[in-house]
């Protein structure tokens, strides 16, 4: 009897040694440069930093830095406000396109791996630079949309929506550049739906556009989940926002000091780790209701 | 019954035309972009100017590549991103095999709660961690070696796994190791191999091409990756990419020998030029694309990331 016991005590030593053993880098460096600093930069926000002969020198000052950002600091409220905007309509829209994109390349079609080798190849050559230079010649987008009919009629019915329509337009191709992994991870998404509950839908006279929303959609719901985090982050990381340029700007000010960019880094953040968990609440759902397969009582009971 | 039929045959016909012209137009906004650099670049300075040219240069010159070329350094800054990029996906590599191994074929505590921030390190922007990097190889370099414009901040990082999305990089390992047998590790333990042998000459003897393919996108990666780099290097090694992020500071100090006109128009000239530069530095990667497309769609769709 205690044998068995003893070598389960070993295994689990062992998986723990072992694991730990090949974990060790990796969570030495998360401690050291991730988790540290993540907690580091918020107690930093709070305080004057500078650099003296004597290292770094920190005094505390309280929510000082917040009232510069927020209050005192003219560019900082509206690099914000822009990149919530540029978030609020580049994300959603890059989704909805290559879940379009995705659905259209699922069928059998000709070309189909040319096309998406295409609508991948933005992924390998997007860079910050290659961005900047783009959007700077204005080879981002070929559509003037200020001078659209619609576009004017939308203006005049409401000036927010317009100037988030004209932001958009604005980049289109860099918009569409976004998309890459998005299309790859809908694919591999669509492939795993059992072909077998479309038929049934099929033999049950569901229209195309019935099955999309009642059955692939729900299906596919988890999937669009991580892709939506996966732009969220991703436009994030880029030199598109200016938040990103303050940022940059402010750590290498020594009279405003690191302090102020702490506060900086740590508000920009907070939005952006905000709208990963707003993505998370309205996509999380699907998984938490698992289908039922009812007995045949119930079935009768749920008929009635 | 055939002439439904029939009808149902064209109706997808019809359904297959709208979407091959969709697919189209939506290829035409994807490479707008690269084709307008490779028009631009390609044209001569009186194309540029003249409005009635759109596309199609006139005549062809290669003086814009030329011009761009002298200004990028590329016989430096390629040789330079190269080895850099390679160095860096190498240590990224090495740690994302051996963490993504962990997690694969160990049971140890706390297994989720690590997994776990192996993604938060994904969601969490770079910004929010930085200037505490910063601080921290300040300190060192003050008490011990250069750190600023030498490639060992970004190698330390690599190595312990902070690299560059090294989440991914774990996921695409984890995903493959799982699928390894584990009957095979067993196999050499009775044979007496102890855990690293198992994991030398089993496990990675086998993920070869997940090896190779985990090492091309971290390269891929650290190429575009501009952010830290800059940061950390201050533009000691000249990199490709980052100094077509200067390249307009550096071309208006040497643009004056080029002797283009004023105003507008020298304002599109130098559109041409940026535009090939741009072009010049996306062609290692193109190239890379060229060789690998297969196997890098491959790897993002088996690497989990949808999290089955």
């Amino acid at each position: 009897m205690s044998r068995p016991v003893k070598k389960m005590k070993y295994m689990e030593r062992r998986h723990n040694l072992l694991g730990y053993a090949f974990m060790l880098p990796w969570i030495a460096g998360f401690l050291i440069f991730t988790a540290w600093p993540f907690i580091y930069t918020f107690i930093l926000s709070f305080h004057d930093v500078s650099l003296t002969v004597e290292g770094w020198q920190t005094a505390f000052t309280g929510i000082n830095n917040y009232n510069t950002a927020f209050f005192r600091n003219t560019e900082f409220m509206p690099a914000i406000i822009s990149f919530l905007i540029m978030e609020a309509t580049y994300a959603p829209t890059i989704i909805v396109i290559s879940f379009i994109l995705a659905l259209l390349l699922n069928r059998g079609l000709k070309f189909r791996a040319g096309f998406r080798a295409l609508f991948f190849l933005p992924v390998i050559v997007m860079s910050g630079p290659v961005l900047f230079q783009l959007m700077d010649t204005g080879s981002a987008a070929n559509t003037g949309i200020e001078g659209m009919t619609l576009f004017n009629m939308v203006y005049q019915f409401s000036s927010p929506v317009a100037e988030g329509l004209a932001y958009l337009f604005e980049n289109y191709s860099m918009v569409l550049w976004f998309t890459g992994i998005p299309i790859v991870l809908f694919i591999s998404g669509l492939q795993k739906i059992d072909n077998g509950v479309l038929e049934a839908a099929k033999i049950d006279a569901a229209t195309s556009w019935q099955i999309l929303w009642k059955i692939t959609v729900p299906i596919i719901k988890p999937i669009i989940l991580v892709a939506a985090i996966f732009t969220v982050v991703q436009l994030g990381i880029y030199q598109l926002n200016p938040v990103m340029d303050m940022i940059q700007t402010a750590i290498y000010n020594s009279v405003s000091g690191l302090g102020l960019a702490s506060a900086f880094a740590w508000v920009y953040s907070f939005i952006e780790l905000a709208i990963v968990g707003v993505a998370f609440l309205f996509l999380r759902d699907a998984k938490e209701q698992p289908i039922k397969i009812l007995k045949r009582s119930e079935r009768r009971r749920a008929g009635q | 019954m055939t002439q439904r039929l029939k009808h149902i045959i064209k109706k997808a016909r019809l359904v297959n035309i709208i979407i091959y012209v969709v697919l189209i137009l939506m290829s035409y906004q994807f490479l707008y972009p690269l084709m307008r650099m490779v028009s631009l670049s390609l044209m001569s300075e009186r194309d540029i100017i003249n409005p009635t040219v759109n596309w199609l240069p006139k005549s062809l010159t290669f003086n814009n590549l030329r011009v761009a070329l002298d200004n990028l350094a590329l016989e430096k800054t390629l040789v330079n991103s190269l080895w850099y990029s390679s160095l860096l996906a190498l240590c990224q590599t090495l740690v994302s095999s051996l963490t993504g191994y962990a997690f694969a074929r160990y049971n140890f505590k706390f297994k989720k709660f690590w997994f776990g921030m192996a993604l938060m390190t994904f969601i969490i922007p770079t910004p929010v961690v930085i200037i505490p990097r910063t601080m921290l190889f300040t300190v060192v370099q003050e008490n011990v070696t250069q750190m600023f414009g030498t490639p060992i901040p970004q190698i330390v990082m690599a190595v312990f796994g902070q690299g560059i999305y090294s989440a991914i990089l774990i996921l695409i390992f984890y995903n493959f190791v799982r699928m390894i047998p584990k009957v095979l590790d067993e196999a050499a333990e009775i044979d007496g191999a102890n855990a690293a042998q198992t994991f030398f000459h089993i496990t990675l003897r086998m993920s070869l091409s997940t090896i190779l393919l985990v090492f091309m996108f971290s390269f891929v990666w650290n190429w575009n990756e501009t952010y830290i780099t800059s940061t950390f290097l201050r533009n000691r090694i000249e990199l490709l990419p980052e100094r077509l992020r200067i390249f307009d500071s550096i071309f208006a100090t040497y643009g004056q020998n080029y002797g283009a006109g004023q105003g507008s128009a020298q304002m599109r000239i130098n559109e041409a030029y940026k535009m090939s530069a741009t072009l010049i530095s996306i062609l290692p990667m193109l190239a890379v694309y060229m060789l690998v497309q297969k196997q890098f769609i491959k790897g993002i769709e088996n690497a989990g990331i949808t999290g089955e």
